[in-house]
């Protein structure tokens, strides 16, 4: 203890002056960890700064608003984050304006209103809620602020969000259509902002003159879907609150404005924020797990390089335990140093996403980042837990080395394909199959299949080198007639140690299973789209707005009726949207004419009639009504977002549900309690002897009248509902390329160590002959077997779980999903797999090729 | 270079001339070759001998085309070394030269069989079927084709070394210490290889070793000291080159 370094263990001396001595060992571990790290940390920080930006925008444009009056109950369906609250008489303004401490009161009538840009076509709808509601005078109760303009004095004038007028190439001084859904006419005449921003996120915004809105946007005049208001000085929102309950009917409630602008926040999150951080937390956890097998490996490899120097330290007198943590230190100088610069390279990626996300039009209000203690601290121990555990097993058995080793020579590592693996693997994978048949096939169940999901993937992943071996050889055979005795060495290669070829493999394995997984699965919903509209639709064309239920203004409830007048039209039905409470439940009910619907609709089969459904009937699928135990003939109880109650009868229980839904009302029974009145869908069959395109011509003439939907054939109609999978598939495919990238660099990682370690044979083969072309061909060709053999498990594992999800959902709803392998795509994922090996041996392959002969040859 | 000259040596199957070779620059430079001439002459046995740090290493790499002299040229045949990129002297070493290195001879993911014939199959050639087949009777390892070289004793893997190196009837074999690792039994068997192949295979070798028995299996010894071509002798015996070397160490 006479030097300052002497003051650490030796264990920290050995690992840190090997660190020093092979950075470029680690640069594949160091990027992985860091990528990983990254990604996670990104995730959350961005998370938590745009739910806390979506915090400020409302509070900041709801600010003015002390208190909103609304219906007390509200009715969620499935699937609905926001319930469908009953209006309010719009009358109801006076009671609130001479309740002392009100300042200002103003109803908020709201609709949706889908612009018609400057070329024609609407704008927004594929998502976020398109609106239309009336401009409130009282500037501090309105959310939106006019920035340019005037506010509508007239009938026909509007203000609309700035983010929408530069969507639509439309300004002040324009006339266009506003699809509320009938077709109004509007001009122009104000743009307004949201907290100071273009629009609130992408939702757009029309604001009329209040007469306008009460004509066009409710379902009866004189309704509003809340009551703002404002208090006078010295009036608290809580007090304010206390005050207007006393004067409030029954069934009408009073909340505060922070407490509804906490509600709209909460609203975005659940709906939008929550799902999409969930999202790419699933793929930080792909990108992890992949980046856990590379780490993993380049330890594995570099204990097995390091045996004669562990061995010569335990023969002069290390202890295990020295050996051991002396690997160990190692791991967590990497996996400090990689996560800490991953954390600052996520938060790097959140702020670079939050400039670059108003340039894509994605209005952001600009603030600090949120970087919470969480998002700093959940990263770093992610990083720090796999780097380490990654490294544990190696460490253990770089402790394990003999000293004896030292002096032993083992060139061809034959472990990872014993019996005791095979046994295993084997029973694990027929105990995945097992689970999963069952799961999907005998008693439905995702959680059984989930599980089998999972221990599919271990079996995998256990009977990995043994699979290696017979797929590498398999490929290999050929690869060694192609390309002579190149071929056959990256082949024998590649086989030297099946476990670092499995485990190599294993992280693109992953990589491609999951992209593979998402491919079949988005196959298989399109195949089922397709499926269902040839099954269920009997009609020829279609009317429909953008996307099913969410998006647009539907559909003119005037535009079914004018359809069927038509000569050439045999049968059209609307189907519009309600809500109802089943039994308690939150139910969609289809609003419709049963008697057409059951013409142009292939129901299945029908007992009971869908001809008289009257005012008190109601039509319910089969699977519902076997659930809830309901017989034609039966009576069931719904309740209305106008809070009464009516008992409807049970007059026909019908087979398929996929596009008619599970109730079915008819428009008399529904007018009473109707919230907004729009169809979502027009289905119209032609008389016989009218062609498709005749037929097509002429209710698309009608339907231009009415704010000009789009009217697509029976196969247009099939495509457009599966349209946004592949919006979707692109995405995941995006983010997915990061744990493909990970997985490469793991490929490249393992083979530089690989060559550094084969040294002296790559001397032997230069000195006697070989290439250094060849060389190069031989390097990239064992990257190109591994890539492949960890494609074909991904594929295979791929293919395996998107059927078990496909089957499994099949088994958990009632509407039948179809399974469907789509050939092109995975042909197009196994080529991006193998050439991404070939790319992946590039590098490693030029450094190979670079090794000097005669120093090769006298390494040790 | 003249015609004159190349034409009076055409029994060289390999050759340097005025061979220079420095490792280094400035005040550590170190001239492990300084100014060699020799003929390795085609159909004969030679032995490099030298204390350590002689040279004779770097004669026969750079001789062998697995490193370039500082200046000097290094011939086989008729070709110049130095006027070669690395692919053509990869190529020249492929199909002219054989090699025996001390250890680590052989790949060890190819079978005995596929390591003899590795530099005619990275030629993607067919090879002398019959040759091959006499070779491998030569150094005894019919039984052992297809066994892989880490189920072989150190002496059977430098005998699969010797029949690699003469697989593709090269111009002259190169063998860097053959006999290094090796006990005296093995070491015997394989340098007996190397001598019948000269004398009844009428093959060229070229031996750096600095052991005397071995080198006493060669036609003709020629001592290195310090980067110089010091000596040579004709029908060596082991006694002969011990006093040699001995001799060597008195006025150094």
């Amino acid at each position: 203890m006479t030097t300052p370094t002497r003051t650490l263990p030796p264990a920290v001396r050995i690992s840190l002056s090997s660190l020093r001595a092979h950075k470029r060992r680690f640069a594949g571990t160091f990027l992985a960890v860091f990528l990983g790290v990254a990604f996670l940390a990104g995730t959350l920080v961005m998370g938590d700064t745009l739910r806390n930006s979506f915090d400020t925008m409302f509070g900041e444009a709801t600010s003015g608003t002390d208190a909103v009056v609304r219906s007390a109950d509200a009715i969620t369906t499935p699937g609905e984050s926001q319930g469908v609250r009953r209006p309010v008489p719009t009358d109801l303004v006076k009671t609130v304006e001479r309740v002392p401490g009100v300042a200002a009161a103003a109803p908020d009538i709201q609709g949706a209103g889908q612009l018609i840009a400057a070329d024609g076509d609407p704008i927004g709808g594929q998502g976020p809620p398109t609106l239309a509601g009336n401009w409130i005078t009282d500037p501090r109760l309105n959310p939106y602020q006019l920035a340019e303009g005037r506010a509508p004095l007239r009938s026909g004038e509007v203000v609309v969000n700035r983010g929408t007028a530069k969507k639509g190439g439309l300004g002040i001084g324009d006339t266009t259509i506003l699809r509320t859904p009938d077709p109004v006419k509007v001009t122009i005449v104000g743009l307004a902002t949201f907290a100071g921003e273009d629009g609130m996120a992408q939702v757009t915004f029309t604001g009329m003159m209040r007469a306008d809105a009460e004509k066009y946007l409710p379902a009866r005049p004189g309704e509003a879907a809340s009551i703002l208001v404002r208090a006078g000085p010295g009036v608290g929102q809580r007090e304010l609150v206390d005050r207007l309950a006393a004067v409030l009917p029954k069934g009408v409630e009073a909340v505060t404005g922070q407490e509804s602008a906490e509600e709209n926040t909460e609203m975005i999150s659940s709906q939008f924020l929550t799902v999409f951080t969930l999202f790419l937390l699933v793929f930080s956890g792909v990108a992890i797990l992949v980046a856990t097998f590379s780490i993993h490996n380049t330890f594995a490899i570099v204990v097995a390089q390091r045996t004669r120097e562990n061995a010569l330290l335990r023969a002069l007198g290390a202890s295990r335990r020295q050996v051991t943590s002396a690997t160990l230190v190692e791991a967590t100088a990497v996996a400090v140093t990689a996560s800490a610069v991953g954390l600052a390279g996520g938060i790097a990626i959140a702020a670079g996403l939050q400039a670059l996300f108003p340039a894509i039009g994605f209005p952001f209000p600009e603030g600090d980042l949120v970087i919470s203690l969480l998002s700093m601290l959940l990263p770093l121990a992610v990083g720090i837990v796999v780097c380490l555990g990654s490294a544990l097993l190696p460490a253990v058995r770089a402790g394990r080395t003999a000293p004896l080793a030292a002096l032993r020579e083992t060139a061809v590592d034959r472990s990872g394909t014993s019996p005791l693996r095979a046994v295993t693997g084997a029973g694990l994978g027929a105990l995945a199959l097992a689970m999963t048949l069952t799961g999907v096939l005998v008693s439905p169940s995702l959680w059984l299949a989930g599980l089998g999901a999972v221990l599919a993937l271990a079996a995998f992943v256990v009977l990995g080198p043994i699979a290696s071996t017979t797929v590498v050889r398999v490929l290999g055979g050929p690869l060694g007639r192609l390309r002579g005795v190149t071929g056959d060495l990256a082949g024998r290669n590649a086989l030297r140690s099946p476990k670092r070829t499995a485990a190599t493999a294993s992280a693109l394995m992953i990589g491609v299973a999951v992209v593979s997984l998402f491919t079949v699965f988005g196959a298989s919903l399109k195949a089922t789209m397709d499926q269902t509209v040839s099954r269920s639709f009997a009609g020829d064309v279609a009317v429909s707005t953008p996307s099913f239920g969410a998006g647009g203004s539907g559909l003119s409830p005037a535009l079914a009726p004018a359809v069927a007048r038509l000569p050439e039209v045999a049968y059209a039905v609307g189907l519009g949207r309600g809500v109802a409470e089943v039994d308690g439940k939150g139910r969609a009910l289809t609003v419709t004419d049963p008697v057409t619907l059951g013409k142009v609709f292939d129901l299945g089969d029908v007992r009971g009639s869908l001809s008289d459904l009257g005012t008190d009937g109601i039509a319910i699928t089969e699977p519902e009504a076997d659930r809830r135990g309901l017989e034609p003939g039966d009576t069931t109880r719904l309740t209305f977002t106008d809070g009464r109650q009516q008992t409807f009868k049970v007059r026909a229980v019908y087979g398929r549900s996929e596009l008619a839904g599970e109730y079915v009302i008819t428009r008399e029974a529904w007018a009473p309690h109707r919230t907004q009145d729009s169809d979502t869908l027009i289905a119209v069959s032609f008389k016989d002897g009218v062609s498709t395109s005749a037929g097509k011509a002429a209710v698309a003439q009608v339907a231009a009248r009415y704010g000009d939907p789009e009217v697509q054939t029976r196969d247009e109609f099939a495509e457009s509902s599966a349209g946004g999978i592949d919006m979707m598939l692109t995405l995941v495919y995006a983010l997915l390329a990061l744990a493909v990238l990970i997985a490469l660099l793991g490929i490249a990682n393992t083979l530089t160590l690989a060559i550094h370690e084969r040294t002296r044979e790559l001397g032997l083969l230069r000195a006697v002959g070989q290439t250094r072309a060849q060389l190069r061909a031989m390097v990239r060709w064992e990257s190109i077997l591994v890539a492949a053999f960890g494609t074909i498990g991904g594929l295979a594992l791929g293919g395996f779980l998107g059927w078990v999800l496909v089957k499994a959902s099949d088994g958990a709803s009632d509407s039948t999903f179809a399974f469907a392998l789509p050939p092109t795509q995975l042909v197009i994922v196994a080529l991006v797999g193998v050439t991404a090996g070939a790319l992946a041996g590039l590098r490693p392959a030029r450094r190979a090729a670079r090794l000097d002969v005669l120093r090769a040859i006298a390494t040790e | 270079m003249t015609t004159a000259t190349t034409t009076t040596r055409t029994a060289a199957a390999a050759r340097v001339v005025d061979a220079v070779k420095v490792y280094g620059g400035g005040d550590t430079a170190v001239r492990a070759l300084d100014g060699v001439s020799v003929d390795f002459p085609a159909g004969r046995f030679t032995a490099i001998m030298g204390p350590s740090g002689s040279g004779k290493s770097t004669l026969m790499h750079c001789a062998a085309g697995l490193d370039s002299l500082t200046s000097g040229a290094a011939f086989i045949g008729d070709t110049e070394l130095g006027s070669l990129d690395d692919r053509r002297l990869t190529l020249l070493r492929r199909d002219r030269i054989g090699f025996v290195f001390q250890a680590f001879n052989l790949v060890p993911t190819l079978t005995v069989d596929e390591n003899i014939t590795l530099p005619i199959d990275l030629a993607g050639a067919r090879g002398d079927k019959d040759w091959i087949d006499a070779l491998v009777d030569v150094v005894g390892l019919r039984d052992r084709l297809h066994h892989r070289p880490a189920e072989l004793s150190g002496g059977q893997q430098q005998r699969v070394a010797v029949a690699r190196a003469f697989a593709g009837r090269p111009d002259v074999v190169f063998a860097d210490e053959p006999t290094g690792n090796l006990d005296s039994r093995s070491g015997g068997e394989v340098l007996g290889l190397l001598g019948r192949a000269v004398r009844h295979m009428d093959r060229t070798v070229v031996m750096v070793t600095h052991d005397p028995v071995a080198a006493a299996h060669a036609d003709q010894v020629l001592f290195l000291a310090d980067g110089r071509l010091v000596d040579r002798m004709e029908s060596p015996t082991a006694d002969k080159v011990l006093d040699r070397l001995k001799a060597f160490e008195v006025p150094s």
